[in-house]
């Protein structure tokens, strides 16, 4: 045999999932969807043996309302997301940025949880292994150097999930499970910022819920940049989110290698978008360029807060 | 390993995969249902949509175990029977089916959603659609056909009368000419059953894949295929000096050898392949195989290779000068300089074009077997005589000894209408090994292999009088062609020549220079080598006609040629519809009371256009007619009509029909076509330059004629019992009409399998043939034979564009086309070429490009190449205009190329009515959009 034995996996249980990823700890993949997964294989940017096929655990594919949540299990599919009045009622954005991923045939396969664990992306990392030998292999796959800024030692492909910024923005949580472990992180905290290794999660980590707090019902604006009406990946995501007190959280994807997070009141506008343009680190690798980028970060931002503040 | 359980159209399977293998490689490979297409391999195209437990999933991006025991259907499943599901149905009578290559997935993903959403309306069904690419139809007939379906299912539900059925099944028996149909194969495409090139299945055929180059310019010092041909399953591996012969589509520029030999001029060419006895294995290979390079200084720019090189490398050491200029392309009628000095008013702008693709949504593929007979291929080809003679020539085999089928194929744009490299390379590796060889392009070859729309970099001045008489032109112009030759003479002159109609103009020059550079080469496109020209034409008139505020409706009107004449560089101008076209769309998109006369942000513009109906001249110059066709009839009645025309999805193989049916006066369905296959059917130089339907159509009608009077010639011998007299005046009487052959007085009145009973007695089945050739046409001067057609064709759009002045956003949102091509043989078939066009004029001027960062291409693949999507397609508004050209068969002329041209500059012209900035370079980004609206408006506040 040419290649090393490959192994695929459909455990039914979280726990038989974390199981078969111990056992295949050298490597393997979860898949969801695997939308994301597959096609990265296919350019030889996931060499993984083993996939562990998760979508066979219903347990992960139910919403569930409690007093102070609304609960995602991580396999809901993004198509599915609308079919749920709860979230059609109070998390409009939401559906609105799963709407805007990919295209709708991806969204029948493609999975929240898939979503927001996304691989970031960079026009020099997202292509063949005969591209990336010739362009000189990039940091993110074994090279010295960041192509895209032309040499820095950092990674800076671009965080590109569509769903977690509104997540954030309205305060959503997980539930990951962890071998014996189960814990509860807010969202925003699995993202390390480094494009290398853009998620903090352990390798075996399974997510389980996308947890919606109540409480605060924010209002919640989304917005994407992308070139065309469907398919495209974001070059520009925002989701600027307000609670009744009035408390802001205006989020971006698709500027720096995790999503930006910002907080502030609704009358600090101008001071907010300022400190959102700032953090972002936004490099060369995308259709659009990086300044303008950066000039519609604010036009976003300016957009929302108009539409959360009509004047 | 794995067995896994599955039913596939309801009936149970039990298939040995692998546990890394695909849902699609399974349905293809190990089922053999190949209705499942794959276009992109990655998700993007939607070709590969299956249904899986009844949800739609995309087969090639989706391993097979996760579906134990699932329940599959394919669009082979979706109906029983040899029967259509009515979807499928809706999909033939709509002509939502060109090349048929998306149909499939199409079909399947419309189906889902209609079930799922019963009540869908237009705009959910333009949303369904969105991840499934058809670069044919624009999208607009398929949600037609989606629409009209599911309001069929909804009347049908509630038990309301359904809507007046139309009835297309009949076989109309008189008048085929003019009468909109679905193509013949329309059935056999949407049910998936038509076999396109990477469909065939041959036992014990041999997987080739490449090694390409990692540099743009380098010198091979060494191929090491040593471990690599140790694997076992590897059975042999070619590298270039194995194969010295060039080619290339041009006598003129035979550049190119199947894999780069001494040096490689662009990252990506072919410098190894390797044949084994599967593809993962032939790629697996590849990895092993070892070159080293020296890089040499690369040239990626038009500038750089205008420029004198120093003792830097040229790319070709055959060029003249010491750069890397390829050809030089001038033609002057007038002089150009006094007339701009002469002129009241002068408007000279800068353009910049970038380079894109065809887009084609099969991928190119081919397979090659050696017997007794030769060399047999069969290859997604535009034009089987030039690989034809290609194969002859680098295989050193006579050209008795080649065979080129074409299979059915999806789509071409001009993207396979060169002989190309792997073709060569699979010839060569089945003769070698002595098996059938078959090589299937992954997207990103496809992306490398090009032959695309020229990068251009172009300064125009036109001038004219205050009254708006257009006086003078001159452009001058630099096409990028990347490595390699192609088409590129032609593209050079062509870029020039076609800007002198469709205005009168008798003071015009041109010069281009096409220069060869390290990346992929450049070819013919849709629209071949006027695209941007055109472009920079329209949007120089809308500049003049702004500036001497006259409406460029009107400016244009005062400027047309007229029907019969000559242009300045004496093109035969014969049937004219531009009047009639821009009269059209001006009236259909209420421009009067539109243009100029928008809120700030929303604009109309206009545009026209000008084509050739076919080259005059043949690319390989010899005495051929351009195309002959032969008839076959036998005792039982049916013409076959057999051509080497190509039908790349454009309707071609129907045209024959149709015109072989209307002047015999029989129904369609006595007629059979089988086409371009070189051993079978009489040579036709293929489908490139829009010539087909009047070349190969004329040959169709030229054969039938003379089919028709040797039926007539027999009939009445047989009743006048050879009374030489009588029989003269018979014969004039004799009408072809309702599958009969009769006279007026009846004394002949035959069915027309009676007439054939008599045309075959004693004698058997009948052959005629028919041909076309080229009047003489043009000038004596140098350069005079590029752009001569036997007809022209004329057309006009209107756009009307929204333009966000925060982002920089353009969104089309109508566009209102006409285009004059002569007589709609088939109306369903020309209002499809058009909306294709346009379509894919749109894709140009909003959002395609191929973008190169150091010589490589960055954005090879459908997701990041950004074909618009059926959201991302505004209204289509189609008209026909007819003009009955003499020359044409039953009037007709070319529709396939030349409604592209007008639709790309009244884009931008809305965008300059919308927001008064003038757009130079395409596509049109959002960037550039702000950019120039803010140096707008501190121009505007500096003159405050």
């Amino acid at each position: 045999m040419i290649v090393a034995e490959k192994v695929y996996l459909k455990p039914i249980t979280v726990d038989e999932a974390i199981r078969f990823a111990k056992k295949y700890a050298g490597s393997f993949r979860y898949i969801a969807g695997g939308t994301d997964v597959i096609v990265n294989k296919f350019q030889g940017n996931d060499a993984s043996d083993c996939l562990i096929d998760i979508t066979g655990i219903e347990e992960l594919k139910k919403v569930i309302k409690d007093k102070k949540h609304i609960k995602i299990g991580s396999l809901v599919r993004l198509d599915d997301l609308k079919t749920h009045p709860e979230i059609r009622k109070l998390f409009p954005a939401l559906l609105e940025a799963a709407h805007s991923v990919a295209s709708p045939m991806l969204r029948k396969t493609a999975t929240l949880g898939g979503n927001i664990l996304c691989e970031n992306r960079c026009m020099f990392y997202n292509q063949s292994e005969w591209w990336r030998e010739a362009v000189g292999y990039c940091l993110k796959c074994d090279g010295e150097i960041c192509i895209a800024t032309g040499g820095k030692k950092n990674c800076f492909s671009k965080f590109v999930s569509d769903t977690a910024p509104v997540l954030i923005a309205l305060n959503a949580s997980l539930e990951i499970a962890d071998g014996e472990k189960e814990y509860i992180l807010p969202l925003e905290e699995i993202y390390s910022g480094d494009g290398m290794k853009p998620r903090l999660l352990g390798n075996s980590a399974i997510i389980k819920f996308i947890n919606l707090p109540l409480a605060e019902e924010p209002s919640c604006v989304f917005k994407k940049l992308r070139p065309r009406e469907a398919v495209d990946f974001t070059s520009l995501t925002t989701a600027v989110s307000k609670s009744i007190k009035g408390k802001i959280r205006i989020v971006l994807g698709g500027v720096d290698p995790k999503p930006i997070l910002i907080e502030g009141m609704a009358n600090e506008k101008d001071e907010l978008i300022k400190q959102a343009i700032k953090k972002s680190r936004i490099v060369d690798n995308d259709t659009y360029s990086r300044p303008y980028r950066k000039e519609m970060i604010s036009v976003f931002l300016e957009q929302s807060f108009e539409k959360l503040n009509p004047s | 390993m794995q067995v896994l359980k599955l039913t596939v159209n309801g009936k149970s399977h039990e298939v040995i995969v692998s546990e890394h293998e695909m849902l699609s490689n399974v349905i293809r490979e190990k089922i053999g249902l190949t209705g499942t297409k794959i276009g992109c391999a990655q998700g993007s195209c939607g070709a590969c949509t299956v249904l899986v437990n009844n949800e739609p999933v995309l087969s090639c991006i989706t391993p097979a175990l996760r579906f134990e025991n699932a329940m599959i259907t394919t669009v082979e499943g979706l109906a029983e029977n040899g029967e259509l599901h009515k979807l499928q149905e809706k999909f033939v009578e709509k002509g939502a089916i060109q090349c048929g290559f998306c149909t499939p997935g199409m079909v399947i993903t419309a189906l889902d959603h209609v079930n799922k959403h019963p009540n869908t309306s237009v705009h959910d069904i333009k949303e369904a659609l969105s991840g499934n690419v058809c670069r044919c139809t624009g999208y607009k007939k398929i949600i037609e056909a989606v629409a009209e379906y599911s309001k069929e299912v909804q009347s049908l539900k509630s038990k309301v009368k359904s809507p007046e059925k139309t009835n297309n099944k009949q076989q109309t028996t008189n008048g085929t000419v003019g009468v909109g149909r679905p193509y013949i194969e329309a059935t056999k495409k949407v049910q998936g059953i038509a076999d396109y090139a990477d469909d065939y299945r041959f036992k014990g055929a041999l997987h080739v894949k490449f090694v390409r180059s990692i540099y743009p310019h380098a010198k091979i010092l060494d191929i090491d295929t040593s471990d690599a041909l140790k694997l076992q399953g590897v059975r042999y591996i070619a590298t270039g000096k194995e194969l010295p012969i060039t080619f290339g589509v041009l006598p003129l520029s035979q550049d190119e050898t199947a894999m780069a030999i001494d040096k490689t001029r662009y990252a990506g060419e072919i410098v190894a392949a390797v044949a084994a006895d599967t593809e993962e294995l032939a790629a697996h290979a590849c990895k092993h195989i070892k070159v080293k390079y020296k890089p040499l200084k690369e040239f990626l720019s038009i500038d750089a290779s205008l420029n004198d090189i120093g003792t830097a490398e040229k790319i070709h050491d055959t060029t003249k000068f010491n750069n890397n200029i390829h050809k030089k392309a001038e033609l002057r009628f007038g002089d150009q300089q006094q007339g701009l000095k002469d002129a009241e008013i002068v408007s000279k702008m800068d353009f910049e074009m970038i380079g894109i693709n065809h887009g084609f949504t099969e991928p190119h593929a081919s397979c090659a077997v050696w017997d007794e007979n030769g060399l047999t291929m069969i290859s997604a080809t535009q034009v089987t005589h030039y690989l034809h003679r290609a194969l002859a020539k680098t295989m050193e085999v006579p050209l008795s000894r080649v065979r080129v089928i074409k299979p059915y194929l999806g789509g071409g744009f001009g993207g396979k209408s060169d002989p190309f490299a792997h073709e060569i390379i699979v010839a060569y590796l089945a003769r070698k090994t002595g098996k059938p060889v078959k090589v299937c392009l992954t997207r990103e070859e496809v992306f490398l292999n090009n032959h695309g729309r020229h990068p251009s970099k172009m300064t125009i001045h036109l001038g004219a009088n205050k009254d708006g008489t257009l006086k003078v032109l001159d452009a001058d112009i630099a096409i990028d062609g990347g490595a390699y030759g192609s088409f590129g003479v032609v593209t050079s002159y062509y870029n020039g020549v076609l800007l002198q109609a469709p205005y009168k103009l008798n003071n015009f020059g041109f010069r281009t220079y096409r220069v060869y550079t390290n990346k992929p080469q450049c070819g013919a496109m849709r629209g071949h080598g006027a695209v941007n020209s055109r472009f920079a034409v329209e949007s120089l008139i809308d500049d003049i006609s702004h500036r001497i505020k006259m409406d460029p409706v009107e400016l244009r009107m005062k400027n047309f040629l007229d029907s019969n004449t000559l242009t300045v560089g004496q093109y035969r101008i014969t049937s004219n519809g531009s009047r009639e076209s821009l009269q059209k769309v001006a009236d259909q998109s209420d421009w009067k009371n539109k243009h100029g006369k928008m809120p700030t942000g929303h604009g109309y513009g206009v545009a026209c256009g000008f084509f050739i109906s076919g080259s005059a001249l043949p690319i390989i110059w010899n005495e051929l007619p351009q195309s002959v066709v032969h008839l076959k009839v036998d005792f039982d009645g049916r013409v076959l009509i057999a051509s080497g025309a190509n039908d790349i999805g454009q309707g071609s193989d129907t045209m024959l029909a149709i015109i072989v049916a209307e002047v015999l006066g029989i129904s369609m369905d006595k007629t059979f076509v089988i086409a371009a296959d070189t051993l079978i059917t009489p040579v036709d130089f293929g489908s490139y330059s829009s010539r087909v339907t009047f070349m190969a159509g004329n040959a169709a009608k030229d054969a039938a004629e003379n089919l028709r009077k040797e039926i007539a010639d027999a009939v009445a011998l047989r009743i006048t019992n050879g009374d030489e007299l009588r029989m003269k005046d018979l014969i004039e009487e004799i009408n072809f009409s309702n599958n009969k052959v009769f006279s007026n007085d009846k004394t002949i009145n035959l069915t027309w399998d009676e007439a054939i009973e008599i045309l075959v007695a004693k004698r058997g089945a009948v052959n005629v043939s028919g041909k076309y050739i080229s009047p003489k046409l043009g000038g004596d001067f140098k350069g005079a034979g590029a752009g001569l057609s036997p007809s022209y064709s004329f057309g006009a759009c209107v756009a009307e564009v929204k333009v966000d002045t925060e982002t920089g956003h353009v969104k089309i949102l109508n566009v209102w086309g006409a285009h004059d091509c002569g007589k709609a043989l088939n109306p369903l078939a020309v209002e499809g070429q058009l909306e294709g066009s346009w379509h894919m004029g749109i894709g140009q001027a909003i959002s395609e490009e191929m973008v190169y960062y150091n010589g490589l291409l960055v954005n090879n693949n459908f997701l990041d190449y950004k074909i618009p999507t059926s959201l991302d397609t505004p209204d289509i508004h189609t008209h026909i205009i007819e003009t009955m050209d003499p020359e044409g068969p039953f009037g007709a002329k070319e529709t396939g190329e030349g409604a592209i041209h007008p639709v790309l500059p009244a884009i931008a012209n809305a965008v300059y009515d919308a927001v008064g900035i003038r757009i130079t370079k395409l596509p049109i980004k959002a960037e550039e959009v702000l950019r120039l609206l803010k140096e707008k408006k501190s121009k505007k506040e500096v003159a405050i």
